[in-house]
């Protein structure tokens, strides 16, 4: 039954304050706040974090013109322009930051400390991705924090727990995949895992993992009363991503391969060449009857070919199927061999970039692309939220917030502070919208 | 009795459990391994007054899914408290009859992707392209608070038994329909996969080599984190009902789930937004100590430059002397290429004299990120995930004993109790459909011999 009436977000009225870093903690936050959480984004501005406010390249227009044409464009400025404020038109802050408030407050310092406890007496949530140690120097470790709000849901998400030998361990999502024995499946079936690349599908995973929990943990809270501690580490968050390759090494003794594009029954599997510079199509082909429609759009006849002609010999010479479908998908456009593809009942897809991805007509018709004007960065297409829900239409609110931009609004209206109280902070400089120059000049 | 193996519970010492590593046939044979995380400091033991209880104590889950995303989703919800009734065809669903398996025997009960994500739910084996199959679906539902589906837009809804079928008289169903696309738009009714789904909306096409085709993420990742979406999805949807609000229908597309994919895919293509400009894939092992690299044992991938450590590093590779250099303070891209080479030669036979672990060990040590590239075995073997009670010992009464992935969440106020092996085909047909249900159990017979109900 579908409610006429739009319902209002499921987390309006949750407040969730956010000490995170680099990918993984901004996405969990990111999330809540798509469905109606306040995000309070706690940074300091005496620092710069790195990768989830600001890029750790220097921030000139020339680095940003070598960053584009090589590839790495997920700190790009709009129209590489750093601009005299790069940390707030940088993309990997603004892909997550919208919908958030964001409040400067250093709680390493005594000052910054009391103002981020009065800020934990007002909010539901606390979501933090730090190595633990640094959790413990600031005291804002759980058992600190639930004596001054009983009902915190706290959500950690260290690389590998908060007790082991590998506790305080340091690692990007891509290190952490590597101690997981993701970066091995992932490599190459020929070649060494050097060849593979960095990847950070485990800050993907934690993203949604700790959404989760905190939604269940409010649950819970709203049926006992109680908040509580929730360890969520990156690495043990992934695991479910690596099930039956475990049991593959519990059960059979065997340990998973690196399973480059293959599959374990089917062939063919992989990504094929089609017309242009370094395009593709990837096809996924499990039966017969699909192996036949897929010669048959191809105008070719490889099912006949004794090498061929079941999935068990297809299985057994990969290689040289692999070798045979990328000559014959090479002269094709991608996107029209997709469509005569579907339209033969063969699993198939191009690979697409993000500037085919903005153009995509079925993220279009959906409506998934959010635009979204930003002061002094400009309008543009921001990624969309994960899911639709029926009866709660939903969109991003917010465009993503200057550093600092609603201190105002959370030590005066929410935190209580006068305005004297205020002012001492700003002239201590702790509070503030930009970063002193000596540390931008020194900019990591 | 197995190295390392604990039967009489406790926290397995890390020290002790580094100098012997349990040999992999104990994987199988450590049954009685506890199942329960050693207590943590922060954790409260619940009392007669104030149990502890499940974070979903109370929610049933109905899982019509039939493949790994929805599968995925209701695991999730099962390890932390739901109770979920998987409804799939006598004769298995897709998950049932996919390799690996166990003992490599093909076999409904021994596929290693039912064993790990049908783990803690109960079965009823159903023939829902009967008319008395959909009336039992419906029943079903109208006993559950979540229905979860991915077997395509409109499958379910042809066959009575959708999102109108089954929310009609009631207001506070939630419903998570997974699909490849959506339930809407130009391509609603393409057929897709993970590798389809990981090429249209994920980072695909920046995986690996710049000299070699695009690869693949590992395992079928893109769908479990449909699945964990779906997850979050239903909770917020559930939160609002137990609030006494209205339930939910949650269109899920994985393709959306990929284009929303925080692995380089959304700030990549807000970066593309703002410049015009796709990504690309980026050489491994790029700079100075940076990347992939052998050692004794294996390889591992540490970030050796960072300006708060090369000082360390290079001491550390037995080259303080570089220090004085006068690239060193250079960002790497700007250093001499002799001087990278001259810093990667030893490096590389530093690393050529220790084993992986210690490699991780050594340069953690002064603050640089990195880790080891593991195998699942040095995943299985590693003391830390070990001593930390990761692994599930879970016996199947078909497939036996074996270490599961555990828990994702450590829980300071709520339990997640042991976890049940994945049920046998059709195991759960007389509790849920003659004792829950009220089937009749003369009927329930006769739609065993019909084949609605599976025997």
């Amino acid at each position: 039954m579908t409610n006429d009436q739009p319902q209002k977000l499921p987390l309006e009225g949750v407040r969730v304050a956010g000490v995170t870093v680099v990918w993984a903690g901004p996405h969990v936050t990111q999330l809540l706040a798509e469905w109606g959480a306040d995000v309070i984004r706690v940074e300091p501005m005496n620092r710069i974090q790195p990768y989830s406010r600001l890029s750790l390249q220097p921030q000139s227009a020339n680095v940003q013109q070598l960053m584009a044409q090589g590839g790495l464009t997920y700190a790009l400025t709009p129209d590489l322009d750093p601009g005299p404020d790069p940390w707030n038109r940088s993309a990997a802050f603004n892909s997550h930051a919208r919908n958030k408030r964001s409040m400067t407050c250093d709680i390493t310092s005594p000052d910054g400390h009391a103002a981020f406890l009065k800020l934990i007496e007002n909010v539901d949530v606390l979501v933090e991705n730090n190595v633990p140690v640094t959790i413990e120097k600031a005291h804002i470790t759980y058992e600190e924090l639930r004596a001054v709000n009983p009902r915190l849901i706290m959500l950690r998400m260290p690389a590998f727990g908060l007790d082991g030998p590998y506790k305080n361990f340091r690692g990007f999502g891509t290190h952490v995949e590597g101690m997981i024995g993701h970066h091995h499946l992932r490599s190459y079936e020929d070649l060494g895992p050097e060849y593979t690349g960095d990847a950070y599908t485990a800050d993907a995973i934690a993203g949604v993992m700790g959404a989760f929990a905190v939604t269940a943990a409010l649950r819970h809270r709203e049926r006992t009363g109680e908040g509580q501690l929730i360890e969520m580490p990156l690495a043990e968050a992934f695991l479910p991503v690596l099930g039956e390759w475990i049991l593959e090494y519990t059960y059979n003794d065997r340990v998973a391969p690196s399973q480059g594009n293959s599959h374990p029954t089917h062939a063919p599997h992989g990504v094929y060449p089609t017309s242009g510079k370094r395009q593709f199509i990837a096809i996924d082909v499990p039966t017969d009857t699909e192996f036949q429609a897929l010669n048959t759009v191809l105008n070719a006849t490889l099912h006949e070919d004794d090498r061929f002609a079941t999935n068990a010999a297809r299985m057994e010479h990969r290689g040289a199927l692999d070798q045979a479908l990328s000559a014959l998908t090479a002269s094709h456009d991608k996107f029209e061999l997709f469509h005569t593809l579907q339209a033969a009942s063969v699993i198939a897809g191009p690979l697409m970039d993000e500037l085919e991805a903005l153009a995509s007509p079925q993220l279009e018709a959906r409506g998934w692309f959010e635009e979204l004007t930003q002061s002094g960065v400009g309008t543009h297409q921001h990624p969309g939220i994960l899911f639709k829900m029926a009866n709660t239409p939903n969109h991003v609110r917010r465009a993503p917030p200057a550093l600092g931009e609603d201190n105002e609004d959370i030590y005066l209206d929410l935190l209580g502070f006068s305005r004297d109280q205020y002012d001492a902070l700003i002239e201590a400089g702790l509070v503030g919208t930009t970063y002193p120059d000596d540390l931008l000049r020194s900019a990591p | 009795m197995c190295p390392g193996s604990n039967p009489g519970g406790g926290t397995i010492s890390h020290s002790a459990a580094l100098e012997s590593p349990p040999a992999a046939a104990c994987y199988r044979a450590a049954a009685n391994r506890p199942t329960d995380r050693p207590s943590l400091d922060h954790r409260v033991p619940g009392t007669e007054e104030h149990p502890l209880t499940s974070l979903l104590d109370g929610i049933r889950v109905l899982d019509l899914s039939d493949w790994i995303a929805g599968s995925y989703c209701s695991r999730l919800l099962a390890d932390y408290g739901a109770t979920v009734t998987k409804v799939e065809a006598p004769e298995g669903g897709r998950i049932r009859h996919h390799a690996p398996y166990a003992d490599d025997q093909p076999d409904a009960e021994r596929a290693l992707l039912s064993l790990h994500l049908n783990a803690n739910k109960r079965d009823v084996t159903l023939d829902i392209e009967t008319a008395r199959g959909q009336e039992l679906v419906d029943a079903l539902a109208a006993q559950s608070d979540i229905v979860i589906d991915d077997r395509g837009p409109d499958v379910l809804d042809e066959l009575g038994i959708g999102w109108d079928a089954l929310s009609e008289g009631r207001d506070d169903l939630v419903m998570a329909s997974i699909t490849p696309f959506g339930l809407t738009g130009p391509w609603r009714d393409y057929r897709a996969s993970e590798l389809t789904l990981q090429a249209m909306g994920g980072p695909l096409h920046v995986n690996g080599s710049p000299d070699r085709e695009p690869t693949k993420s590992g395992g079928y990742v893109a769908h479990i984190h449909a699945g964990i979406s779906a997850a979050f999805g239903i909770m917020l949807a559930r939160l609002r009902v137990e609030a006494g609000g209205v339930g939910d229908r949650i269109d899920l597309a994985i393709y959306e789930t990929q284009s929303g994919f925080r692995d380089r895919r959304t700030p990549s293509l807000l970066g593309a937004a703002y410049a015009g400009y796709p990504a690309k894939p980026q050489a491994g092992g790029g700079g100075v100590g940076r990347g992939v690299r052998p050692a004794s044992d294996g390889y591992v991938n540490i970030l050796g430059h960072s300006p708060r450590y090369f000082d360390k590093f290079l001491e550390l590779i037995g080259r303080s002397d570089l220090s004085e250099h006068d690239d060193a303070k250079l960002p790497p891209a700007q250093m001499s290429q002799a001087f990278v080479d001259e810093i990667e030669a030893t490096y590389l036979t530093w690393l050529l004299a220790r084993t992986k672990q210690q490699v991780v060990v050594e340069t953690q040590a002064i603050g640089a990120l990195g880790g080891a590239i593991y195998t699942t075995e040095d995943l299985l073997k590693d003391p830390h995930y070990r001593g930390r009670g990761v692994w599930d010992t879970i016996d199947h009464p078909v497939a036996g004993p074996a270490e599961h992935a555990g828990r994702q969440l450590i829980l300071s106020q709520s339990t997640r109790g042991p976890v049940a092996p994945a049920p046998l085909l059709g195991q759960h047909n007389e509790q849920v459909l003659v004792t829950e249900l009220g089937l009749d159990r003369e009927e329930f017979e006769e739609l065993r011999t019909t084949g609605v109900v599976g025997s």
